[in-house]
This record gives C-alpha cells, sequence and structure tokens, in this order.
C-alpha cells in the first residue's frame, strides 16, 4: 500500500513538470520496465568477465608467434573491430543461428537464446579491441627484462603468466577500462533480437505511450551511473595495482 | 559547490523538459501551412503489401495508405509528399513537425488519444493475425499461453497477448526480422495485421508452404485512423471531410480492391452507411 502511493506521488509530480510516468502505475509495462534495468545489469556482469578472459586468450595467441595461433585470431579481430556491432548481432541471430537450428533438425533442439547472441557477439567484440590493448602493452615490456626471465629459465610460458602479463596488464588498464565503458553502452544493442534490456523495454513503453522524453532521461541517467562506478573502479584498480618507481 | 551545480542543471533541465511540453499547444496553423507550401507531408510506413511498399519494377512507393494519402491531398489540392517511418519513431516525426499526418497502421487506442488527435471517420478496420507452423498444432488464441511470440515493436497486439493470453512477447524492430524470427524458430508465431500476412502467405506459396494462418477470429479489430498533433482542429475538419467522400464514392473500395485486401467488408458498410447518409 505504501509503495503504491509513493509511486502515485511520483507519477503525479513529474506529471507536474511534463514528464509521463504514468505507465508505471500499471500491470505488466511497469513490469517489463523493471525486469529491462535487472537485464541491463546482468548483461553487463556477465560480459565484464566474458570480454577480459577471451580478451587475454586472443592476446595470448596474437603474442604467441605461432603462425597456426596468431593467424585466425588475427582474422577474427579485423573482422570483429571492421564491422559494426548490430550487423554483426542481426547476422547471428537471423543466419547462424537458423544453420544451427537445421543442424540440430529443428528450432527446438537449439538451446542458443537472444541472450546468448548478445554476449557472445558483444563479448567477443569488446574482446577484440582489449586484445588489441593488451598485445600492445606485451609488445611494450622492455625486451631486456623478457631476456633477463629467460635467462634464470623461465619457459615461454612462464614469461607469459609472471613477466608480460603483470606489466601489460598495468600499462593497458586505460585502454581497457575505455572498452569496458564502450561494452555498457553496447548492451542496448540487444534490443533489435528482442533481449529484454532497458531501451527495449523503454521502446516497448514509449511505442505505445508516446513518452519518449521522460524514458531517454532515465535511460541517460542509468548508462551515466553505471559508467561513473565503472571508471572510477578502473581507477582505483589502476592506482592500487601501481609499481612504484616503473611509472605504470 | 557540487550540490549547487547538481541544483541548477536539474533546474534548467526542468525548465527546457515544460518548453518541450509547452510547444504542443501552439495553435492551428498546419492546415495554412500544407496550402501555403503547396505540399501535404505524410508519415507512410513501409512494412509490406497491400499497405505500403516499394514497387520491385519501378522503385515507387505504393499501397493502400499511399493511395489514401494521395487522394487526400488531391483534395486538398496540394501536392504529396512522404516520408517512410516505423513504428519506433512515427510519433516522434509527428511531434517534431517533420510530418503533418501520419498514415501508418496506427489503430485508434485509448492512450494514444490521449497525446495525439486523429480523424475520426476510420479508413478501414484491421485486426492481427497469427502465423504458425502447420505442424505447431495450435488452434485459437489461447494455445498461446506462455509460448514465445513475435511481433513489432510498436504492435498494439503486444498488450492483449500478454494480458488476456499470457504469451510470452517477443517484439523485434519490425515485420520482416519478426517473420524471419518465427522462420528461424525462436517464436511459435508471428502477430501482425491480417491484410498483410495473409498476402505474404498467398503471394509467397513456395516460402511460406508450412505455414498457415489457422486462428478462427481477428486479435483486437480496430479502427485505423489518420494521426495528428494535438489540437489541430481545422487539418482534422478538413481530412474527416476527405475521407468521409473517398467512403461515399466508393474510392476507398477500388482502392482496396487495387491493392488486394482480402477483406474489404468494413469498407462496404462504410461506404452503404456514408452514401445513404447524404
Amino acid at each position: 500500500m505504501q509503495d503504491m502511493s509513493l509511486t502515485d506521488l511520483f507519477v503525479s509530480l513529474t506529471n507536474r513538470i511534463g514528464l509521463n510516468y504514468e505507465f508505471l502505475a500499471t500491470g505488466y509495462e511497469a513490469q517489463i520496465w523493471r525486469d529491462g534495468f535487472i537485464t541491463t545489469l546482468y548483461l553487463i556482469a556477465l560480459l565484464i568477465p566474458v570480454s577480459l578472459i577471451a580478451g587475454l586468450l586472443f592476446a595470448a595467441c596474437l603474442t604467441s608467434g605461432k603462425i597456426w595461433l596468431s593467424a585466425p585470431v588475427r582474422g577474427f579481430i579485423e573482422l570483429t573491430r571492421n564491422t559494426p556491432t548490430l550487423v554483426q548481432l542481426m547476422f547471428s541471430f537471423l543466419v547462424l543461428n537458423t544453420v544451427v537450428s537445421n543442424m540440430l533438425g529443428g528450432a527446438q533442439n537449439n538451446p542458443l537464446s537472444p541472450f546468448f547472441w548478445v554476449v557472445a557477439v558483444v563479448g567477443l567484440h569488446i574482446a577484440a579491441l582489449h586484445a588489441e590493448a593488451i598485445r600492445a602493452g606485451i609488445e611494450a615490456v622492455p625486451a631486456s627484462t623478457v631476456e633477463a626471465a629467460r635467462g634464470i629459465g623461465f619457459s615461454q610460458l612462464q614469461i607469459l603468466r609472471y613477466v608480460e602479463v603483470p606489466l601489460a596488464f598495468r600499462s593497458s588498464l586505460p585502454a581497457i577500462v575505455n572498452n569496458l565503458i564502450n561494452l555498457v553502452k553496447l548492451t542496448t544493442v540487444g534490443n533489435a533480437i528482442a533481449v529484454s534490456e532497458i531501451t527495449y523495454a523503454s521502446i516497448m513503453v514509449w511505442t505505445q505511450r508516446d513518452n519518449v522524453v521522460s524514458l531517454m532521461i532515465v535511460i541517460l541517467l542509468f548508462f551515466s551511473a553505471i559508467n561513473i562506478i565503472v571508471a572510477r573502479i578502473g581507477l582505483w584498480v589502476e592506482r592500487r595495482l601501481a609499481v612504484p618507481g616503473y611509472g605504470l | 559547490m557540487f550540490a549547487k551545480t547538481l541544483t541548477k542543471a536539474v533546474f534548467h533541465l526542468t525548465l527546457a523538459v515544460s518548453a518541450l511540453a509547452a510547444t504542443h499547444a501552439s495553435a492551428d496553423s498546419t492546415l495554412d501551412r500544407i496550402k501555403g507550401r503547396g505540399a501535404l507531408t505524410v508519415g507512410v510506413i513501409l512494412s509490406g503489401a497491400p499497405f505500403g511498399y516499394i514497387d520491385p519494377k519501378s522503385q515507387e512507393q505504393k499501397g493502400y495508405n499511399l493511395d489514401i494519402a494521395k487522394a487526400l491531398a488531391d483534395d486538398l489540392g496540394v501536392k504529396l509528399e512522404t516520408v517512410t517511418v516505423t513504428p519506433p519513431n512515427r510519433v516522434q516525426f509527428l511531434q517534431q513537425g517533420k510530418v503533418d499526418i501520419l498514415i501508418a497502421n496506427m489503430q485508434y487506442t485509448e492512450e494514444r488519444a490521449k497525446v495525439l488527435d486523429y480523424v475520426p471517420t476510420p479508413y478501414d478496420r484491421a485486426g492481427g493475425a497469427a502465423v504458425v507452423r502447420k505442424d505447431s498444432g495450435l488452434k485459437d488464441w489461447t494455445d498461446l499461453k506462455g509460448k514465445p511470440v513475435c511481433v513489432s515493436q510498436g504492435s498494439n497486439y503486444t498488450q492483449p497477448l500478454i494480458e488476456t493470453y499470457g504469451a510470452t512477447v517477443k517484439a523485434l524492430p519490425s515485420q520482416p526480422e519478426s517473420l524471419l524470427a518465427l522462420q528461424g524458430g525462436n517464436c511459435v508465431a508471428a502477430v501482425h495485421v491480417g491484410g498483410t500476412v495473409a498476402l505474404l502467405l498467398a503471394d509467397r506459396p513456395e516460402e511460406w508452404k508450412d505455414y498457415a494462418i489457422p486462428f478462427p477470429t481477428e486479435l483486437i479489430p480496430s479502427d485505423s485512423v489518420i494521426w495528428l498533433r494535438k489540437g489541430e482542429k481545422d487539418t482534422q475538419a478538413a481530412l474527416d471531410n476527405s475521407v468521409k467522400k473517398l467512403h461515399a464514392s466508393g474510392k476507398l473500395i477500388e482502392f482496396a480492391k487495387a491493392n488486394r485486401l482480402l477483406n474489404t467488408k468494413y469498407l462496404e458498410e462504410e461506404q452503404k452507411a456514408l452514401s445513404a447518409a447524404k
């Protein structure tokens, strides 16, 4: 009851300054909209680790010096970096997904949901950007440091694990945080294939109620808030990991 | 300091928003402007035959909605300009003055009538039809409970599908994507304006041989009306007069037949009623 009257108060107050949030007092639209916030946050929480892990793997392949590892990854990175994410998503969902369905003998056997395709497409797209940033970082590790590590008997993998990645991660962190901020904004492409994130939910409401301005304000504030938090955490990690005297 | 800047920012935002809201209440100058410019700008949707589409041969815009737009412009004595709109952006195009009126598959709903004005005489009555696989076993709207159903974003079938029939609605940007999602097996049914999907199935029998429209009734048959900005009474009256004339003269039935609208029962009734009233 208390909750109900708070909603009414908010609706009538905002109504006075020309904003329309009347849908909050109704059933299914308010439900879709609330779920939209949760889906967006869930997507972001899932995509950040997925993109970081895939980006690290890509970077390791790129700098491995083995052509059979680096060539396919280089090809994939060029493809995903140079084509629009929205087109990749539509293609994956409407074409690849149908191919998978046909191979499995019908759509009922296909476990891949639109949500999966958003995570795969956006995650790998940002991973490609991470990989380039980390690769630059790895290549910036002084040759003498790597040589010293080899001199005390480290294997190629150990050098990557204990010497190159820790240093590369620190120097590529600003670029990675930038990519993560981009990732947060990219989750909105999900609306094109009916993943019920916040822009999809808002489109569902405003196409019926035509209160675009009211909902746009909320979307802008919501994404600004998330990205301020992401940027702050990035800055904190940067300071925390700084190596005194190394300049990183 | 920060709090002060924030208060200031909020105040400015509020001002901007209320200024935006105030522009809706401007005087009716649209009819004068249409006549002054010598052109009527109509927002149309080109989502497929029979209502609006691009003819592959001549690259021209064709369809029932286009024919009506042309006839209205002729009746006002001006030439026709069209702007292509989509369900998610059509109302903004109208409110920002990029188009004068919308003939864009928009049915009358109470919510819409709160923010926009409309021409009281409808130009068609349309309901939703569900395209489903023939082997799906779905017989009626109630069978959709708990199942994924594709629509286009902005469709007014969303609410009845969720609230009355308990379906899980997936809204894709427009009708072609929704139908592709149906063929890809992402939903069990695609619900769109009856006339459009019936014609699609009839025109491309090979591609759609596994699909049918089996439900006996249409979903919420409602009146398709022309929408315009709130408070434009002169334009509204002029257009209402034109639409009534098109009904009475049998022109609308002619357009419907030329564009192969399969169900013209409503138009015939309206023609009888309006020509008798004369």
